[in-house]
C-alpha cells in the first residue's frame, strides 16, 4: 500500500518537474486555462446567456468543438487498424501515444458538454438506475454511454500498458489483445452514434441526411492523424522515442485516402442540395452563398473547402507528403479546414434557417471563445502530463521497484540498441549512430549472438576516406563484453567501474544483445530504491 | 477580462451561501415519475416556501392528474387571426414567464397573401404596422403543438420530458439538465431556454400554478407551452389564457374524445390541416378556416 | 257523445300543440342551459330606453335622425334603417322580421336572421369568443359584443409588441 503511494509521488515528482522550456509550456496552458475558468464562473453566475446562443441558435462553439474531438478521439485508436491488421511494426509502437491522445480528446469533450450544459449540477439525472437516463431512446444518452465507455477502454489499455512497463516488464497480449480489437468497433461507434445524434432530427433537414455518419467518419481519419502526426514529430524532437519515417508517412498516406472519400462524400452533399434545390437546401446556400443577405459563413466556408482539396493533393502525391515542410502545411490545412467544416459549419447551418423561417446569425462572443481556449488548454495540459509520465516508461528511463524485487540488469536496461552484422561497413554503421543518437553498436552474427562493440571511437579514430573501405572487423574491440540481463545491478556497477565503460550492451541467456546500461541508468535505479 | 475574473470569483460566493437542507434536498430530487404522491407533496411544500422567500407572496403549486377520458385538442382559425398578439401576452400574464430576458411561449407569424408560406420559409415574426390585420397580410400563431408522438420527448437523455395521459407534453423543471437537445428537435420551434435567471416583478407573479406547468421556473432549463395545465386539468376545468384573450375568438379548445366538443364539430366540418405533417409528429393543433372573408 | 267529446278534446290539443309558439319557431332554439351568453355591451347609461322614449311619440319615417343617436351611421344593410331592428313599440326590446319582439340578450337571433350559417356555427362554437371552462359553464360571447351592429366588420386594433430580436437579449 505504501509503495503504491511512493510510486505515486515518484510519478507525480515526475510530472511537476522539468526543464525551462516544460514550465514555460506548462505555465502557457495554466494562464490559458485559468482564463478559460474565470469566463466559465462568470457563465455559471450569469447564465449561458453570456454566449451568443439563443432559442434561434440553440447550440454553437461549445458543441461545434465536441464534435471535432469526437472525431480526433475516433481516429486516435483507428491507426490501431493499420498497425495490427497490416502488421506494420513502425505503428505499433505509437499506438500508445494514439491513446493517450484520445484520452485527451475525450476528456475535452466531456468539458465542452459539461459547460454547455444549463444545469451542470444535474449531470448525474442522465446516469441510468440512479439518474433516468432515456436509453435506447435518446441518441444523447447513447452517447454518454458511447463516450464513456470508449474513455474507460482507452484508460485501461493505456495504463496497464505503462504500468508493464514501468515495473520492468511486458504487457501481456492476452490481457488487453482483446480491449484493443474492441476499442475499434468502439471507435468507429463513437463518431457515428455522435452523427446519428443531428442526423435523427427530422425537424433539422441540413442534418437529417444519411450522408452524414459517413462523413463524420471520413473527416475523422483526416483529422486525427493529422494531429497525431504533428505531435508525433514533436514528440519525436523532445524525447528518444523513435518514431520511425515510415510510419509518419504511412499515416500521411492513409490520410489522403481519408480526404479523398471526404471530398467526394461533399462533392455528393453539393449535388443533392443544389440540384434538387428545395426549400431543404437553404442550409448549405446559407454556407456557400449566405441566405437572404446573411452570409457571416461564406468566406469561412470556402476557405475551408479550399484548405481541404489543398491538403488532399498534398497528402496524395508522395513527393509533398514525404516532404516534412508540405506535410506539415498539410496536416495545418487538413486541421483548421475539419475544424471548420465539422464544427460551425455543421452545427449552425442545421439552425439556419430555423423552424419558423427565422435567420439568426450566431458569433461567439469574447467569454464563450475564452471557454474553450481554456478546455483545449486542458487538454493539452493533460496530454503534457500523460507524455511527461509515459515517455520515460516507455524509453525506460523510469522505472517503479520494490524493495522485495532484486533488480538485474535486465530491470534497467534501455531496449534501444543498433545491431548491426559484421560485414556493415563503417561509414554506414557511423550513419546509424548519428541518426538513432547512440555511441555504440552491436556486432552480431547470423545467429544474432554478440560478437563484439563497434564504438564512436573506434571509427572516429580510422583516417579519413578509409571509411567506406573497412570492415567492423578490423575496428571492432572486443574486450567490452557484454554483462547477462540477470546481473544484479549492485554487481553492475562494479563491473562498470571496472571495466571503465560508460555503459554494456546486456544479453540474454543465448548471448543475444537484448538492451544497453549505463552507469546512469543505475544510479537512477538506486536513486529510486532508496526513495523506498 | 480581468473584470470577469473579478466578477466569477466574486459569483462563487453565491452557492455557498444556499448550502443548507434545501439546496441537498433540492440536489437529490428524484425524477417527478418516481415519486410517490407524498414524496411530491414533500417537494410541492419545499418550493412553495421558496417561492414565497423569494416573491413574497403564497404560490400555490398544484399537481392535477391527468383527467380521465380527456385528450386535448386545439383549433385555429386562420381566416379570423388578426395578428393582434393578445394571445401571446395573455399567455406571458398567466404562465409567469420571465419579463427580462423575454420569454414568449407562443409566436404569432404573418405571411403575404399570395406568396408561398406553408413551408414557413417567407413567416415574419417581428411586425410592428399601426393597426392589425393589414391588407395584404393574414397571421399563424404557433406554439407547443403537444405532439401525439413527440420528437421531443424522444430526443430528451433524462426524460425530463414526457407525455401525459392527457395529450399534455410536460417538463419538470426540476429535473431538465439544460442540454437544450429537444429544442433541437423540435420541428415548431416551440420550446424556450432561461439562457439568464427569469426575472418578473412579485406583483405580476399569478400564484395559482402547476408543478408541471406555470410555476415560476430556474436558469438553465426549458420550458413551453402546457395547453395552460394549470386551468386545464380540472372538472370543470378553464379555457387556456390564450383562448380567453383572443378579442376574435379564433382559438379553439376542447377534448378531442368528447363527440360534443367543438373540436370534433371543428374537425368534423372544416378542412382541418396541422403543420409539417409530413414528419409524422401528429400534433393535437388543428389549424382551419371557417366561413368569412 | 263521449266519442266526439274526446275527438273534439284531441283536435284542439293538436291545434293547441301545432300554433304552441315554441313549436313554430323551432328555427330558433333557446341555448341549452349550461350556457350562458355575455350581458349586451350597452353604452353607459343607455338603457333601459324607455327612461326617454316611454313618452316620446313614435315617429316611423325612416330618415337621418337630427337630435340624438345622430353619430350612429348606419352602415349596415344598405337601405336599411332603425325600425328594421329596434322595435318601435317598445325600445327596450328588438323586432325580428317576423315580428317577434326578442330582448337585447337574445339579440343573436337578430343577426341569425340574414347570418344563418354564421349563428350556427356561433351556437358550436366555431364563431366568436368563448371564455369559461371547456368542460363546463361557457360564456358566448354576444355578437354584438365583437361588432358593432351599426358597422359590423371587425375594426383593425393596435398589434401588441412584437418580440425582442434574439441579437438585441443580452
Amino acid at each position: 500500500m505504501i509503495q503504491i503511494v511512493r510510486n505515486f509521488f515518484i510519478a507525480l515528482r515526475q510530472i511537476a518537474v522539468g526543464d525551462k522550456k516544460y514550465y514555460a509550456w506548462v505555465g502557457f496552458l495554466s494562464f490559458l486555462i485559468i482564463l478559460g475558468a474565470s469566463a466559465y464562473i462568470g457563465q455559471l453566475n450569469r447564465g449561458l446567456i453570456i454566449t451568443a446562443m439563443r432559442d434561434q441558435v440553440s447550440w454553437g462553439f461549445y458543441i461545434s468543438n465536441f464534435t471535432f474531438l469526437v472525431g480526433v478521439a475516433a481516429a486516435a485508436v483507428l491507426l490501431v487498424i493499420p498497425a495490427y491488421l497490416y502488421n506494420f511494426k513502425p505503428i505499433k509502437e505509437i499506438v500508445l501515444f494514439g491513446e493517450l491522445l484520445a484520452i485527451s480528446a475525450i476528456s475535452m469533450c466531456i468539458l465542452f458538454i459539461m459547460v454547455d450544459m444549463g444545469q451542470p449540477l444535474r449531470v448525474w439525472h442522465i446516469l441510468p438506475v440512479i439518474g433516468a437516463m432515456n436509453f435506447p431512446a435518446s441518441l444523447l444518452a447513447w452517447d454518454v454511454v458511447v463516450l464513456n465507455g470508449y474513455l474507460a477502454i482507452n484508460s485501461v489499455i493505456a495504463f496497464y500498458v505503462l504500468y508493464r512497463l514501468s515495473i520492468g516488464k511486458e504487457y501481456k497480449m492476452s490481457v488487453i489483445g482483446p480491449l484493443i480489437i474492441l476499442s475499434i468497433p468502439w471507435a468507429v461507434s463513437i463518431h457515428t452514434v455522435t452523427a446519428f445524434l443531428y442526423n435523427g432530427l427530422p425537424a433539422r433537414p441540413f442534418w437529417n441526411a444519411s450522408i452524414l455518419a459517413p462523413r463524420f467518419l471520413a473527416s475523422a481519419f483526416c483529422s486525427g492523424p493529422a494531429i497525431m502526426l504533428i505531435l508525433f514529430q514533436i514528440i519525436r524532437k523532445l524525447s528518444e522515442v523513435e518514431i520511425e519515417n515510415k510510419a509518419i508517412f504511412k499515416i500521411a498516406e492513409l490520410i489522403a485516402y481519408a480526404m479523398g472519400i471526404n471530398l467526394f462524400l461533399l462533392g455528393a452533399e453539393v449535388f443533392k442540395e443544389f440540384y434538387s434545390g428545395s426549400i431543404h437546401s437553404d442550409p448549405i446556400k446559407y454556407l456557400y452563398f449566405g441566405l437572404h443577405g446573411h452570409n457571416n459563413l461564406v468566406p469561412w466556408t470556402w476557405f475551408a473547402s479550399i484548405l481541404n482539396i489543398t491538403a488532399f493533393f498534398l497528402f496524395l502525391f508522395p513527393k509533398t507528403r514525404e516532404n516534412f515542410t508540405t506535410l506539415n502545411m498539410a496536416c495545418a490545412f487538413v486541421i483548421t479546414g475539419v475544424y471548420i467544416e465539422k464544427g460551425m459549419g455543421l452545427v449552425i447551418p442545421g439552425f439556419i434557417p430555423d423552424t419558423l423561417g427565422e435567420i439568426y446569425e450566431y458569433t461567439p462572443t469574447m467569454q464563450e471563445i475564452l471557454i474553450t481556449i481554456g478546455i483545449w488548454a486542458t487538454g493539452a495540459l493533460l496530454y503534457t502530463f500523460l507524455l511527461k509520465l509515459a515517455v520515460p516508461v516507455y524509453t525506460g528511463k523510469l522505472r517503479f521497484f520494490s524493495k522485495a524485487q532484486m533488480v538485474t540488469a535486465g530491470d534497467i536496461m534501455s531496449r534501444r540498441i543498433i545491431t548491426v552484422s559484421p560485414d556493415t561497413s563503417a561509414d554506414e554503421i557511423a550513419k546509424l549512430l548519428v541518426s538513432r543518437h547512440l555511441s555504440k553498436a552491436a556486432v552480431i552474427d547470423q545467429n544474432n549472438t554478440f560478437v563484439g562493440t563497434v564504438s564512436e571511437a573506434d571509427i572516429i579514430s580510422l583516417e579519413v576516406g578509409q571509411g567506406a573501405d573497412r570492415k567492423i572487423a578490423d575496428i571492432m574491440s572486443a574486450p567490452a563484453a557484454p554483462v547477462k540481463e540477470d546481473v544484479k545491478i549492485q554487481e553492475l556497477g562494479k563491473i562498470l567501474a571496472d571495466r571503465k565503460v560508460s555503459s554494456l550492451f546486456v544479453v540474454n541467456k543465448d548471448n543475444q544483445p537484448i538492451g544497453a546500461v549505463s552507469g546512469n541508468d543505475v544510479l537512477r535505479a538506486l536513486e529510486n530504491i532508496r526513495q523506498e | 477580462m480581468l473584470k470577469g475574473a473579478a466578477l466569477g470569483f466574486a459569483g462563487l460566493a453565491l452557492p455557498l451561501d444556499r448550502a443548507n437542507a434545501s439546496f441537498w434536498e433540492a440536489f437529490f430530487q428524484k425524477h417527478f415519475r418516481e415519486m410517490n404522491d407524498a414524496e411530491i407533496k414533500k417537494v410541492i411544500s419545499r418550493l412553495e416556501k421558496e417561492y414565497a422567500e423569494k416573491y413574497k407572496k403564497a404560490i400555490t403549486i398544484g399537481n392535477e392528474k391527468p383527467l380521465p377520458g380527456v385528450l386535448y385538442g386545439y383549433g385555429l382559425d386562420l381566416s379570423r387571426c388578426i395578428g393582434c398578439r393578445r394571445c401571446v401576452y395573455g399567455c406571458v400574464e398567466e404562465n409567469n414567464q420571465s419579463l427580462d430576458p423575454q420569454i414568449h411561449w407562443i409566436t404569432v407569424l404573418r405571411f403575404k397573401k399570395g406568396e408561398k408560406w406553408v413551408d414557413l420559409e417567407n413567416a415574419e415574426k417581428y411586425y410592428n404596422p399601426e393597426t392589425v390585420p393589414q391588407e395584404d397580410y393574414f397571421y399563424m400563431p404557433v406554439q407547443c403543438q403537444q405532439c401525439e408522438n413527440p420528437p421531443c420527448v424522444r430526443a430528451c437523455p433524462t426524460q425530463a420530458t414526457w407525455k401525459d395521459p392527457d395529450g399534455i407534453v410536460v417538463i419538470d423543471y426540476n429535473w431538465c439538465i439544460g442540454c437544450r437537445y429537444c429544442m433541437a428537435a423540435c420541428p415548431y420551434g416551440a420550446r424556450r431556454f432561461n439562457w439568464a435567471a427569469p426575472t418578473r416583478p412579485s406583483e405580476k407573479i399569478n400564484p395559482n400554478t402547476h408543478y408541471l406547468g406555470n410555476r415560476p421556473r430556474y436558469k438553465g432549463v426549458v420550458e413551453k407551452c402546457t395547453f395552460c395545465i394549470q386551468r386545464t386539468r380540472h372538472d370543470p376545468g378553464r379555457y387556456p389564457a390564450c383562448v380567453e384573450a383572443c378579442p376574435v375568438g379564433a382559438r379553439k379548445f376542447g377534448n378531442l374524445l368528447d363527440p360534443d366538443s367543438e373540436m370534433r364539430y371543428l374537425i368534423k366540418h372544416k378542412r382541418v390541416f396541422r403543420l409539417k405533417e409530413d414528419l409524422n409528429t401528429n400534433p393535437k393543433f388543428y389549424y382551419f378556416f371557417a366561413y368569412g372573408n | 257523445m263521449k266519442r266526439s267529446l274526446v275527438m273534439c278534446a284531441a283536435f284542439l290539443f293538436i291545434c293547441a300543440f301545432i300554433l304552441h309558439p315554441s313549436f313554430a319557431e323551432s328555427a330558433q332554439q333557446e341555448l341549452p342551459k349550461k350556457l350562458f351568453v355575455t350581458p349586451p355591451p350597452f353604452s353607459e347609461g343607455i338603457f333601459p330606453c324607455s327612461q326617454c322614449h316611454a313618452g316620446m311619440p313614435v315617429n316611423r319615417t325612416p330618415r337621418k335622425l337630427e337630435m340624438m343617436h345622430q353619430n350612429i351611421i348606419l352602415k349596415h344593410m344598405p337601405g336599411g334603417w332603425c325600425f328594421d331592428c329596434h322595435n318601435p313599440d317598445n325600445r327596450d326590446t328588438l323586432r325580428l322580421a317576423n315580428g317577434k319582439i326578442i330582448k337585447f340578450e337574445e339579440s343573436y337571433n337578430l343577426c341569425g336572421q340574414c347570418h344563418g350559417t354564421i349563428l350556427r356555427e356561433w351556437k358550436n362554437g366555431l364563431h366568436g369568443k368563448r371564455t369559461g371552462y371547456w368542460n363546463g359553464e361557457k360564456q358566448y360571447y354576444l355578437c354584438v359584443s365583437c361588432h358593432w351592429p351599426h358597422d359590423p366588420p371587425f375594426k383593425p386594433i393596435k398589434p401588441l409588441p412584437p418580440p425582442v430580436s434574439p441579437s438585441d437579449i443580452k
